[in-house]
């Protein structure tokens, strides 16, 4: 069996270990994302510039289709065919410009470097094989030489998540919970020491217990690891919950970023307060939550020229047929629109 | 193992019970084919010439019987002896049992089909695999179309082909029964290479005509299988392209095991044409003669065997998918 252990499961909280690389940060500069379809090559992700701090949890929130997984997908440099990156960089410490690089040596960043953690939902795993088979297949995919030693952290992580180590590794997929899955998959995404996290609608498809319970390992890991980590979700409420940072995606743009309590406090965009509106209150009158007229573009009708969110938009101006408004920084706070930045310049 | 082993006997025992019913079902029907197999034999022999009452001795010589009980008389003795593997003697070869002539003629048929079936399969998947990988290169196209093509074809028709090529047009490759006479039977050089020279066209019928089928099979099962998240996942981890096509090779194979068992328990009947192209004395061949000599006994054991192999691939393909899914080991219910 692909388990020579037979130490007990480590259910205690593992010992924060020392990074043995520091938390990287990335920088991804005017990044242009386009799948080509029968009517050219139209943009999925368009002219997105985003930091992500070394040690910073950041949060993307966009509805289907704005973009948010070709992103996180461009951090890895693994944007599906008939998509392709078109321009800008994604710098990422110790690594370089991820954009530039093939092969062999996008291969081995992927895993070692990056970890990508799939929505639970799907079905991440070969389910022919036991997890930890899969995961020996990951420690010779990378080189390692001590595979006992990739078990032993594979446990000691599944243990610090309060799954039983040695039982999930015996299991098959359609033995695990959607939980125990996602837990399986942030391990397979850690046990390389990667330092740089992508979680991918980390809790959809999950029962309310399950996704706190999955969202406070998230913190809890990142924080004892020093991670940089980058969460996709189309839940304000999950970004409220983890992210330290915000950034709103809207029609492939960047909208809004900022520190998650402050955008939530008090949004600027029009899209992002409509977003907010929308969501129900716990006390009070259920028709205070307003939902956002229209609906989001698609690929195919996101406009041109101009902004991507003036059909919907309330502070809709003249200048918004025709310019693309820039993200403006305001301190730790960018905001893409024309009529808050005309505010702010008045 | 106690699950495979209860799987084991519930389907041996589902088998038994199919396996009889399929018996009484083709005793009915053979005896229900007009005509009647002495009535056919003293024919035959006045049309040789013979005056009629020697014929009608001769039959009786022949046979040493005359069926006289009823029809259920008849279905209980025959049932009867089936419990006890006796398949009856054959009418059309006085004297030897149908076991003995179904176990003839079944060595003629069972290799051939099962090499030809063999290798369609492994080419079959092979370029399957490839017809998947470069489905939107000119390479997967034109195995594609080669798959439709031949899927197309029916068998008699390109074995007929093979004939008039290979035997007739180049005379490279016999086609005319299974060996040449001129050799000693036995395991000696000439025998064997003339039994493997005859056999070539044969199976390579069996091989063309069923390669097509595989490779649309199995470049379907690879093209859903790329869609999987979790070969997307085995990417975004790092893992090296021998693995992930591992994975994929797999997962893909699964549904084509089930296909080939069940090609191969209908192997045995499936050679009706072939075998009488290509002058073999295979199971086919000796069917059509049956059915000609109005061998009641000889038909039903045919169908009988066929049936029997039918099942009893059934059961394979299900204990050795149980092996290689663990979806279907566990008894569970697949995610």
């Amino acid at each position: 069996m692909a388990q020579p252990e037979t130490a007990p499961p480590q259910m205690a909280p593992a010992p924060v270990p020392a990074p043995v690389t520091p938390a990287p940060g990335v920088r991804i500069d005017g990044l242009t994302v386009v799948y080509k379809t029968s009517a050219g090559e139209l943009p999925a992700v368009r002219d997105v510039s985003l930091t992500l701090e070394p040690g910073s949890i950041t949060g993307i929130v966009g509805e289907s289709g704005s973009g948010k997984s070709t992103l996180a997908l461009s951090l890895l440099n693994a944007v599906q065919p008939p998509g392709r990156i078109a321009a800008g960089s994604v710098e990422i410490d110790g690594l370089g410009d991820v954009v530039g690089l093939a092969g062999e040596r996008l291969r081995k960043a992927r895993g070692a470097h990056i970890g990508y953690v799939f929505q639970a939902a799907q079905n991440s795993l070969n389910p022919l094989k036991t997890v930890g088979k899969q995961l020996l297949d990951l420690g010779r995919s990378h080189d390692v030489d001590d595979l006992r030693g990739l078990v032993r952290e594979a446990k000691e992580l599944l243990g610090r998540m309060g799954l039983d180590g040695a039982r999930v590794l015996d299991s098959h997929q359609h033995e695990l919970s959607g939980g125990m899955r996602q837990r399986v998959g942030i391990m397979l995404a850690l046990v390389l020491n990667a330092h740089l996290v992508v979680l991918d609608e980390p809790t959809t498809a999950l029962d309310m217990i399950t996704q706190a319970n999955i969202l406070k390992i998230v913190r809890e890991v990142h924080a004892e690891r020093g991670l940089t980590t980058l969460v996709i979700t189309h839940d304000i409420g999950v970004v409220a919950e983890v992210a330290d940072r915000l950034a709103v995606m809207y029609g492939g743009r960047l909208v809004e970023q900022g520190p998650t309590r402050e955008v939530l406090g008090a949004p600027r965009h029009p899209y992002t307060r409509g977003l907010i509106q929308a969501i129900p209150r716990l006390v009070g009158d259920i028709d205070e939550a307003r939902a956002l007229p229209g609906r989001p573009p698609t690929l195919a009708t996101v406009p041109e020229r101009g902004c991507v969110f003036r059909e919907r938009c309330a502070l809709r101006m003249d200048i918004c047929e025709t310019d693309d408004p820039a993200a403006l920084a305001d301190g730790p706070r960018i905001v893409a629109c024309h009529a808050v930045g005309a505010k702010e310049r008045t | 193992m106690t699950v495979i082993a209860r799987r084991l006997a519930g389907h041996l025992a589902r088998g038994l019970v199919m396996i009889l019913v399929v018996a009484t079902i083709s005793f009915f029907i053979v005896n229900n084919i007009p005509g009647d197999p002495m009535a056919a034999r003293y024919e035959k022999l006045v049309e040789g010439g013979m005056s009629p009452e020697a014929a009608a001795q001769a039959v009786k010589v022949l046979y040493g019987f005359q069926p006289t009980g009823t029809l259920w008389q008849q279905y209980t003795d025959y049932m009867g002896g089936l419990l006890h593997l006796d398949l009856g003697v054959s009418v059309s070869r006085p004297g030897t049992p149908v076991l003995d002539v179904l176990g003839e003629a079944a060595k003629w048929t069972v290799l051939p089909v099962l090499v030809g079936t063999l290798l369609s399969f492994l080419v079959g998947v092979i370029l399957g695999v490839f017809a998947a990988i470069k489905r939107t290169s000119k390479l997967g196209d034109a195995l594609a179309i080669s798959g439709s093509l031949l899927h197309g074809i029916p068998q008699y028709v390109l074995a007929m082909l093979l004939v008039v090529i290979f035997a007739t047009l180049i005379p490279i490759l016999p086609a005319d029964g299974p060996v040449d006479i001129l050799f000693e039977p036995g395991f000696n050089a000439g025998y064997i290479g003339s039994l493997a020279e005859h056999a070539v066209l044969p199976v390579v019928t069996y091989a063309l005509s069923a390669y097509g089928g595989w490779v649309l099979a199995m470049k379907s099962s690879v093209v859903t299988v790329l869609g999987d998240d979790f070969i997307l996942a085995a990417e975004l981890r790092g893992m090296k392209r021998s693995i992930v096509f591992r994975y994929i090779a797999r997962n893909a194979i699964l549904p084509l095991f089930t296909i080939l068992a069940l090609s191969l328990g209908l192997l045995l009947g499936g050679a009706v044409f072939i075998e009488k192209i290509f002058n073999y004395p295979g199971l086919g061949l000796m069917l059509i003669n049956g059915v000609n000599d109005r061998d009641y006994a000889l038909m039903s054991g045919a169908f009988l065997l066929i049936t029997a192999a039918v099942i009893v691939a059934n059961i394979v393909a299900d204990l050795f998918y149980s092996t290689i899914d663990p979806r279907v080991r566990s008894g569970e219910e697949a995610a």
